[in-house]
Order: structure tokens, then C-alpha cells, then sequence
């Protein structure tokens, strides 16, 4: 049954809230192995749904579900280590946060239902609220009213914009339930105005929560203000999420004539959210908030990507799985480092080859990855992506693309030179240890290990998400 | 039954002035729950009454609890513990508010005119109150100051958003299902702001979003 891989999570989340410290965190990396077996049985093995009317698996879904309940468990690991490194207030409450957040994501997945993904996805967005303000703290207060308030705005927007879509795409006939496999079906005969007015009001909606600018507003404060395991699954694995919704409602317009409009408007919104995140990237002074703004920057490419169409929209999907690993690899080097250094200011860091050379290996690799050189994957789907659009002759796009990449790495260049081999006079305050590091190196493993060889399953999926919104060949 | 629909669409709109003219926030949340039954009763006067099982009065009754007695008694229990009771100063005054409000009532009978459907066959005023609603709660969160304000600004857009959906109310029962599961997510929503705006008072002295300004660039 397809709905056990969120029905379980949330209850051992319910069930931790009960748990003393110990066999919480015990808990948390147990729940991570079961959901990922779970998982890997729905990818590869196919279940079949309780309730097919709002639950089933879909290409897209799966390879999120995947990435995400990989994700988990390596920031599980991870977290059980940071625990006992820093102060936590109310530990029950955050581990039981922590699988509630896991089961709304994986919900988001497996369902096909247009409603039922809005619920999934409002649900991430409360059940992290709590994560973000984990340290109490003023900023963080600030960073958890903003991401609720903007968040709840924007996801509320997107309800409205599947309201529209569903006037638009009206089959008449009440019995069919309104999953997407459904829509498509009657996506022909359909009111053109209100299915634009729907996608509009779903990109801005799902595109908040996704963070793509201009509405990205709350991303770099609730990413950086997020202790650091929490960042890598918001930026990992929520983002996402948020992009299954747009990659979806796209397929709407995709099946009813209208790709002209929904590509011009992803590809253009992707690319005002790379340029944006490299203006912001290059006078950046906090290196948490440096990674969030890169977050952004990823979005937008997949954005573009899935925008252009074809072969540039398989490079966007193997693209995030890509940026998943890498980023919440960052992240959690990002974790270490605040650890050691004491502060999140790139000017009071340096010489990380000295006090924490394992860190600083994984620092700068991820770094690397996310950058775009090989043998990380997104070296594989940056030149999809740039193949893509020159095949479709965009040329302005490719060249706004291009420039504007080259702008981030070389703001990302510089504040990475300065953390790492800038001048430190400090102390280190906690020194990295062996299984602080291991999730993060088998983060990045996974991507070149992706890279060299993409299992054929997985290829798969990419092939059929892809064809949903056009194929590989056409234009 | 085309006349109770058609008061209780008038008299949401007159809430939502009244809400932006209010300057009390406990006012502003008796508002909320007077606007929370005439929301519930929309889709039900709609498409419902006249074939109405129990299991629609049912769900009628559970929707009318949670919107108008659940919702505004999280922001009133929040309130009790906020400082402040006024919004003094906001940052657009409550006549200018008002005005505003009436302009959006006007933009959005010309937008719903321009939008009709051409089979549905949708009650002439739901859309035109329907956006109203979900405009003025947009204004609202932007032109105050006070975190329970922008709450409850949020609550009416969603209200609006709710009104804009119940077109489609004419769906099987399983729709009840997927509407339950939105308004679950609102209330979680509420109350995961109620808990914040609490923190934010008391780590500010007041829930004063102008305080909340230190996350730049």
C-alpha cells in the first residue's frame, strides 16, 4: 500500500513527541531506513494504491520521493551527531517536527491529486516552520514569521490558481476524481483564459515556496537562520516539492495547446532568479545565506530548464537530483563550519586546510560540484540545458543563461577562496569529527557515482517525467 | 433560496470593509467570525440546500465551528497576550483603507466580467465578492503593522480563496474530504502563527512586524 510511506512516517513522528532524548534520536535514523526501503519498493517495484483516487505514483514523484528520503536519512545520521554538539531546546518536538515534515513531502510525491498535493505541500510548510526556529533566537523569529507568512501567502495563491485550472479543465462529469492523470484526459476542449489565469496564479504560488524571484524574499532568511541539517532538507528536498506542483500544472498546459505560454513564463521566471541570486551572491558576507542564494540560483535553472523543453528539460531533472545532493552536502559542511568558526560571518573564517581539513575537503568539492565541473552531475545537466536551448535557438536565453552563471561562480569563487584559505586568528570551537563528515562524503559520492552511471530505472522515469511535458524531441 | 445566497455575498463584502476601517484587533476578530459563517454558508445555499443530506449539515456544522468559533478564538487567545490592542499608525490609515476596498470591489467586477465561463453558469456576485475578499486580505497584510493583523488579513484572503472554490462545490462527496484537508491546513496555519506572534511579543515587548527587520541582503 502506497500510502504507508507517509502514514508511517507521521506516525512515528506523533509517536517520538513521547520519546525521551535517546530513543528519539535512535527514532529518527530508524524511521530514516524503513522510509528509504519503503521507497525503494514503490521506485522500483510499484505498489498499488488504497485510495487511487488521490494517491499514485507518477514518474516525477518518484524520482523526488527518491531523492528526498535519501536525503533524510543521510541528514538523520548527521543530525544525531549535531544534537550532541549543540544546545537544542525541546528535543521531542523537533525530531517529531522533523518526520512530520518528511511525511508531508513524501505525501506531496505519491499523491497525483491536484488538492491533495496543495494540502501536502501547505503541510511542509507548517510542519517547518518549528524546524527554522529551533534556536529561539530573534533572527530566527524573524526568519520562521516571514517563511509562515510569505510561504502561507504564496501557497494560498496557488490554491486559488488549482481552483482556476479547475474551472478551466470542467469534465462535467462529478465522478472522476481530479488527479492530473484524470485533467489530462479532458485538457482538449478547455476555457483558455481561466487555465492561463491558473497557471499564473500556480507559479507564483508554488513558485514562493520553490523560491524562485521575485517572490523568493524568505529563502535566505529561513535557510540561514535554520540549524544546518535543516537547511539541507528544506533547500534539498522542500524546493522540490514545491516544483513537482509547477512541473504538473505545466503538463495541463502542455496537453491543452498552450506550452507557448507556460515555457516563456518558466523560462523567463528561471532566469530572473539566476541573475537576481548571482547579484546578491557576489556582496554576500554570510556564507549560509551565500548557500541559500545558490539555492535560488539552481531553481531557476531547473525552472529555465523545464521552460525550454526537451533535452534542456532532462538535463533540469537529472539537474535536481544533482542539486539536492550537492546542496544539502554544502549545507551540512556549512553545519561543521558554523560549529567550529562560532559565527556565520565569511570575514571571521579562514584556514579551513588547517583546523578542519576534512570539512574543507568536502567544502570545497561541493563546491566545485555546484559550480558545474565534472565528475559531479551537474557538469551532465548544465550542458544538457545549454545543448537544449541551442537546439531550440533561443539564443538570447543561452547567452543571459551563460553570463549569468559565470556571474555566480565568480561571487561564489570568491567567498569560498576567503573561507577557506583567508586569514583565522580564532579558536575552533568544536573539532569536526569522523561521523560529522561520513553523510556528507556519501552525499557527494552519490552524485559522481550518478554521474558515471545513471541506473536504467532512473533513466526511465526522467524519460517519461519528461515526455508529460513535451518529450526529448520536438521544436 | 437565491436571496439568502444573494444577502450573504452582500454581507461579506460589508465585513471586509468593515475589517479595513477596524482599528481594534479584537474587533477585527469578531468580524473574522462573523465573516467565517457567511463563508461556510455560501457553497451550501449554492449547490446544496435544496437536496441537503445530513452528512452536507454535517459537514456545514463542523465548517461553521472551525471558521467562525476554532479560527478567530486562536487569534483572540493570541490577542489576550499582545501589549497593544490598537493598531496605532498603520501604514495606510483605515479611510484610505476603506476607499481602497472600494476601488478593488470595482476591479473586480470589471475582472469576474471579463472571466465568465461560457457554460458555467455561476451566481452573478460570488465572483466579483469572491475576489473583493481575497484582495482586500492581500491589502490588509500589507498595510498594517501588527503581526495579529497581517494574521488575520491572511484569513481573509483564504476566506476568499474558499468562496472563489465553492463554484465548484457541485463535485461528488468526495470533494468533503479534500475540503477538510484544506481547512485543516488553515487551522494548523493559524495556529502555528498564533504561537509566533506570541514569541514575537514576547521577545519585542510588542508583536510589531516593524521590529522584525534585522535579515537583510
Amino acid at each position: 500500500m502506497l500510502e504507508l510511506v507517509f502514514i508511517f512516517t507521521a506516525l512515528a513522528g506523533i509517536f517520538t513527541l513521547f520519546l525521551p532524548r535517546t530513543i528519539s534520536r535512535i527514532v529518527l535514523i530508524a524511521a530514516g531506513l524503513i522510509h528509504l526501503g519503503i521507497t525503494g519498493i514503490i521506485c522500483f517495484k510499484g505498489v498499488p494504491a488504497l485510495w487511487p483516487d488521490y494517491f499514485q505514483t507518477t514518474p516525477e514523484g518518484n524520482i523526488v520521493l527518491l531523492v528526498t528520503s535519501f536525503l533524510y536519512l543521510m541528514v538523520a545520521i548527521y543530525t544525531v551527531s549535531y544534537m550532541a554538539e549543540t544546545e537544542m531546546h525541546n528535543e521531542p518536538v523537533f525530531s517529531a517536527c522533523l518526520l512530520l515534515f518528511l511525511a508531508a513531502m513524501s505525501m506531496a510525491c505519491v499523491t497525483d491529486h491536484i488538492i491533495v498535493l496543495w494540502i501536502a505541500i501547505e503541510a511542509t510548510t507548517l510542519m517547518s516552520a518549528p524546524l527554522i526556529f529551533l534556536h529561539r533566537s530573534k533572527e530566527a523569529l524573524e526568519a520562521t514569521w516571514k517563511y509562515v507568512l510569505i510561504c502561507s501567502v504564496g501557497i494560498a495563491l496557488a490554491l486559488l490558481g488549482v481552483f482556476f485550472t479547475l474551472m478551466a479543465i470542467n469534465s462535467g462529469d462529478s465522478n472522476t476524481s481530479m488527479t492530473f492523470h484524470n485533467l489530462l484526459k479532458t485538457a482538449k476542449g478547455v476555457e483558455l483564459t481561466w487555465l492561463k489565469a491558473g497557471f499564473i496564479f500556480t507559479l507564483i504560488g508554488y513558485g514562493t515556496k520553490m523560491g524562485l524571484a521575485p517572490m523568493h524574499t524568505w529563502l535566505p532568511d529561513a535557510h540561514s537562520e535554520a540549524p544546518s541539517p535543516v537547511s539541507a532538507l528544506l533547500s534539498g528536498a522542500l524546493l522540490n516539492c514545491a516544483f513537482l506542483g509547477i512541473l504538473k500544472t505545466h503538463s495541463l498546459l502542455v496537453a491543452s495547446g498552450m506550452q507557448w505560454y507556460s515555457s516563456q513564463l518558466l523560462s523567463w521566471f528561471g532566469l530572473f532568479s539566476i541573475l537576481i541570486a548571482a547579484v546578491f551572491m557576489i556582496q554576500q558576507d554570510n556564507y549560509k545565506r551565500l548557500l541559500a542564494y545558490s539555492s535560488i540560483e539552481n531553481m531557476g535553472v531547473i525552472a529555465f530548464g523545464i521552460g525550454i523543453g526537451g533535452l534542456a528539460a532532462y538535463g533540469a531533472m537529472l539537474h535536481l537530483i544533482h542539486h539536492a545532493l550537492l546542496k544539502s552536502s554544502l549545507f551540512l559542511s556549512s553545519g561543521n563550519m558554523l560549529l567550529g568558526f562560532g559565527t556565520k560571518k565569511i570575514r571571521e573564517t579562514g584556514r579551513m586546510p588547517r583546523y578542519m581539513p576534512r570539512t574543507f575537503a568536502s567544502f570545497i568539492s561541493g563546491f566545485a560540484g555546484i559550480s558545474g565541473f565534472p565528475p559531479f552531475g551537474i557538469f551532465l545537466s548544465e550542458l544538457f540545458i545549454i545543448f537544449g536551448t541551442l537546439q531550440q535557438q533561443a539564443y538570447l536565453q543561452a547567452g543571459i543563461f551563460l553570463l549569468s552563471l559565470a556571474l555566480v561562480f565568480a561571487g561564489a569563487a570568491k567567498a569560498v577562496i576567503r573561507i577557506s584559505f583567508g586569514n583565522f586568528t580564532g579558536e575552533i570551537l568544536v573539532q569536526e569529527k569522523w561521523r560529522m563528515v561520513i553523510p556528507i562524503y556519501t552525499l557527494m559520492a552519490t552524485s559522481v557515482l550518478l554521474t558515471v552511471y545513471l541506473p536504467q530505472d532512473i533513466h526511465d522515469a526522467i524519460t517519461l517525467a519528461v515526455n508529460s511535458i513535451g518529450g526529448l524531441i520536438h521544436g | 433560496m437565491l436571496h439568502l445566497t444573494d444577502i450573504s455575498l452582500v454581507l461579506i463584502l460589508l465585513s471586509v470593509l468593515m475589517a479595513l476601517g477596524s482599528s481594534r484587533i479584537q474587533e477585527l476578530i469578531r468580524i473574522m467570525a462573523f465573516q467565517g459563517i457567511l463563508v461556510s454558508l455560501v457553497p451550501f445555499l449554492l449547490e446544496r440546500a435544496d437536496r441537503a443530506s445530513s452528512l452536507d449539515i454535517l459537514f456545514l456544522l463542523v465548517f461553521i465551528t472551525i471558521k467562525a468559533g476554532v479560527m478567530p478564538g486562536l487569534l483572540w487567545f493570541a490577542s489576550q497576550k499582545v501589549a497593544a490592542k490598537m493598531e496605532l499608525d498603520p501604514l495606510i490609515g483605515y479611510h484610505a483603507s476603506i476607499l481602497t476596498g472600494l476601488v478593488l470591489m470595482l476591479l473586480a467586477t470589471f475582472i469576474s466580467h471579463n472571466m465568465q465561463l461560457a457554460s458555467g453558469d455561476i451566481h452573478p456576485l460570488l465572483l466579483p465578492a469572491a475576489f473583493t475578499t481575497i484582495s482586500s486580505g492581500l491589502f490588509l497584510l500589507i498595510a498594517r503593522r501588527k503581526a495579529l493583523t497581517q494574521a488575520t488579513g491572511y484569513l481573509i484572503m483564504e476566506n476568499g480563496i474558499y468562496l472563489a472554490g465553492s463554484t465548484l462545490a457541485q463535485e461528488a462527496h468526495t470533494q468533503f474530504v479534500v475540503e477538510f484537508g484544506i481547512l485543516l491546513d488553515i487551522l494548523v496555519g493559524v495556529m502555528v502563527m498564533g504561537i509566533i506572534v506570541h514569541r514575537i511579543s514576547r521577545s519585542f515587548d510588542d508583536a510589531d512586524t516593524m521590529f522584525l527587520q534585522e535579515l537583510k541582503g
